[in-house]
């Protein structure tokens, strides 16, 4: 059995390392980490215009004004006068222009825009309340500043973050690892999958199983997959280090946090080994369900067309786990999450969400884990009956009935 | 020595095996024939250890079947398949380091087989390359490689063109020789009535005769005489035969069917007394008459 499933292994990883999928996903992975975590900074850049302005009115009030906006507006520009028209948002690169007069009853604002959508009055109104207050209440800038400024301080209670730019850096991290547990869960069971079918189809399982133990053939295919799927991790690892956000290590992971950019500094600061060994462990947990999930369905078909309709069925719920653990990112202890952590195939994704942003009780992971492993062993007993029989199904699909009995069997 | 020892195997309501049975002696080369449908494919893969019997047992020396007997089994399933996009040796080698075979062994073995099947000028080409009769070839070496003590061919013969088709049996020979036990499943009787040393022919799911070619042949109710050339004294002589049928006529000769109990001396003596005879043969059924007949075809 061992010498057979070693057998299996090396041969599967051979012919899958030489494959078409398994080049294009690893290469696609490279190519969406980069672009992921590229893309904020290139969107900033990009959709800048947008808060560009250009400031008129008397230079005096104007110039008290500028301070007050520069956080979130960059001011291309000032002009004492109008007229403001297209040309002139055109010849200073603005989107806006943000014209202020000082009247009896205060401050009032006349904005030009091209897309009257990008500027929002709320925030306009807050960024300049200060000035409006010391123009109605006669006040000094000091003054204002005083009555406009509340202390706030941040207790963290029962958290595993010292601050909030610790916990935001760690959401970046447990957003980046879902989408990498996502990705390989579901690239490595469909490999899987393909392969299954690709015996299936070219009719050469019967040959195999006679020549094989199907569990060591299923097993060996199934080890190999994981295998990959951890060169994968590996690749796709030094692409989001090397290729991605990796130089940026600079700025309070507060600044990061609030810029939505994650560097390879701040995530360090927050991977911990726990969540090292809690990501591989739901990696392995989930590939295994899924990946013999199937495996089992894909032994059913008896064209490659087929795949396609089983294949729906069975990635809903990991599509539906990812969607939770985003979810979960943002309330971890939400009833909802907490009851999904359990859930297999859910689990994987729901739960590694909770224990990267929050202390999650050891004992619930403990029984996720477990439930878990159960569900995998039952799983495994399930799609392996289905898995040889399957394999010598040819001619018409089985009906469920059929696949019912076999797994009564 | 297989023993299949009265087997039974059902799919739901579908009893695709009722009761099979016969041994196989080690060195033996048996055929197993039956229509479409029959079983035979479901016992195999029963012989196998694919599939699990419901009902009886299979035995081989003596102990059931299990992993470590299967190693020194070979197939070669009636569903063709290969991986497409392999190399033809690292296909077969593949096939020999699942049944065992390790370097530097298995190298020399799969060269040895790919020389065989006149497989070399392919040995480096992807599998879906080849034309159907070299991938059936090629399935052959991987069921093969490891020179297996039982090696079960689901209709070998079929889709193989004719010089194909004699290298096959060529090589099923050689491992004949070598002691192989061999079960051929086909439809081209001519090819097993030269190979197979016995017989069992199976009709829903139940064997109908088993035996050597000579036992099945003496159980068989008639025989036809041969007698060259045609003549009325002849054709009068062989009508009184009790049973005799006289039959389609052949070029130069005439057929008369006889029970198999007629005295073919004495017959003989009769006719050269009554007339010139020069040719007299009392013709055996053959393996095809004898199938026809078991599965109910066509009446003796």
């Amino acid at each position: 059995m061992i010498q057979d499933l070693g057998t299996v292994y090396s041969a599967e990883i051979l012919r899958r390392i030489r494959s078409r999928p398994f080049i294009i996903g690893m290469l696609f992975g490279v190519l969406a980490i980069t672009l992921l975590t590229r893309l904020p900074t290139l969107l900033e850049g990009a959709f800048s215009g947008g808060h560009s302005i250009v400031l008129v009115g008397n230079p005096a009030l104007t110039a008290r004004a500028a301070p007050l906006l520069a956080d979130d507006y960059k001011i291309v520009g000032t002009l004492a006068s109008g007229p403001i028209d297209d040309a002139a948002l055109k010849h200073y690169h603005a989107g806006s222009a943000i014209e202020l007069s000082a009247q009896q009853d205060g401050l009032h604002v006349l904005v030009y825009a091209h897309d009257p959508g990008t500027l929002h009055k709320e925030a306009l109104t807050q960024a300049l309340l200060p000035l409006q207050l010391q123009l109605v209440t006669h006040r000094t800038a000091g003054a204002v500043t005083k009555i406009t400024r509340i202390p706030i301080t941040v207790e963290t209670v029962a958290s595993r973050f010292a601050s909030a730019g610790q916990a935001m850096a760690a959401r970046g991290v447990a957003y980046t690892l879902l989408f990498f547990l996502y990705l390989l869960i579901l690239i490595n069971s469909q490999l899987v999958m393909s392969s299954v079918a690709e015996e299936k189809t070219s009719r050469i399982a019967e040959l195999l199983i006679a020549s094989v133990n199907p569990a060591a053939l299923l097993t060996g295919k199934i080890l190999a997959s994981a295998t990959l799927g951890f060169l994968q991790l590996a690749v796709w690892i030094a692409a989001a280090v090397f290729l991605g956000g990796g130089g940026g290590g600079g700025g309070t992971a507060q600044a990061q946090g609030d810029s939505g950019i994650l560097s390879l500094a701040n995530a360090l600061d927050v991977i911990t080994p726990g969540l090292v060994v809690a990501f591989l462990a739901f990696f392995i947990i989930g590939f295994l369900q899924l990946a013999t999930l199937f495996a089992g369905a894909a032994s059913l078909i008896n064209r490659t067309e087929d795949l396609g309709s089983i294949t729906f069925p069975l990635v809903m719920p990991v599509v539906a786990a990812f969607i939770i653990a985003i979810a979960a990112l943002s309330s971890p202890d939400a009833p909802l999450a907490v009851v999904c952590s359990y859930v297999p195939l859910l689990a994987p994704f729901v739960m590694f969400a909770r224990i990267a942003v929050s202390n999650v009780p050891l004992w619930q992971v403990a029984a996720s884990v477990g439930i878990n492993l159960v569900a995998l062993y039952a799983i495994a007993v399930l799609a392996g009956k289905i898995y040889r029989v399957g394999m010598l199904l040819y001619g018409r699909s089985p009906s469920l009935r059929q696949v019912w009995s076999v797994i009564r069997s | 020595m297989l023993d299949v020892d009265h087997v039974r195997k059902d799919f739901g309501s579908v009893h695709a095996v009722s009761d099979v049975h016969f041994r196989i002696g080690d060195g033996t080369t048996f055929g197993f024939l039956g229509p479409n449908g029959a079983g035979k494919t479901t016992t195999m893969r029963m012989i196998m250890g694919i599939l699990v019997p419901d009902g009886g047992k299979i035995t081989w020396n003596g102990s059931p079947i299990h992993d470590d007997s299967r190693r020194h089994f070979g197939y070669l399933p009636e569903e063709r398949g290969i991986y497409g996009k392999m190399k033809v040796r690292d296909q077969i080698v593949y096939f020999g380091k699942l049944h065992g075979l390790r370097e530097p062994n298995v190298s020399k073995r799969v060269d040895s087989w790919i020389e065989r099947l006149g497989l070399s000028v392919y040995a480096d080409r992807p599998c879906a390359e080849l034309s159907k009769g070299n991938q059936q070839k090629v399935q052959v070496a991987c069921a093969a490689v490891h020179e297996p003590q039982l090696l079960v061919l689901d209709e070998p013969f079929s889709g193989l063109d004719p010089v194909n088709a004699e290298v096959l049996l060529a090589v099923l020979r050689e491992m004949q020789r070598n002691g192989t036990t061999l079960i051929l499943s086909s439809h081209q009787m001519w090819q097993l009535e030269e190979l197979c040393s016995r017989f069992c022919i199976i009709v829903g799911g139940a064997n109908r005769v088993d035996g050597s070619l000579a036992e099945l042949r003496s159980a068989w109710p008639t025989r036809v005489v041969r007698v060259a050339p045609p003549s009325d004294s002849v054709r009068a002589l062989l009508e009184v035969v009790a049973g005799a049928r006289a039959l389609a006529r052949a070029d130069g000769a005439i057929d008369y069917q006889v029970p198999a109990t007629t005295d073919f001396a004495e017959l003989l003596r009769s006719l050269v007394a009554a007339a010139p005879v020069t040719g007299f043969e009392a013709i055996e059924p053959s393996l095809h008459e004898i199938y026809l007949r078991a599965i109910g075809e066509t009446a003796a």
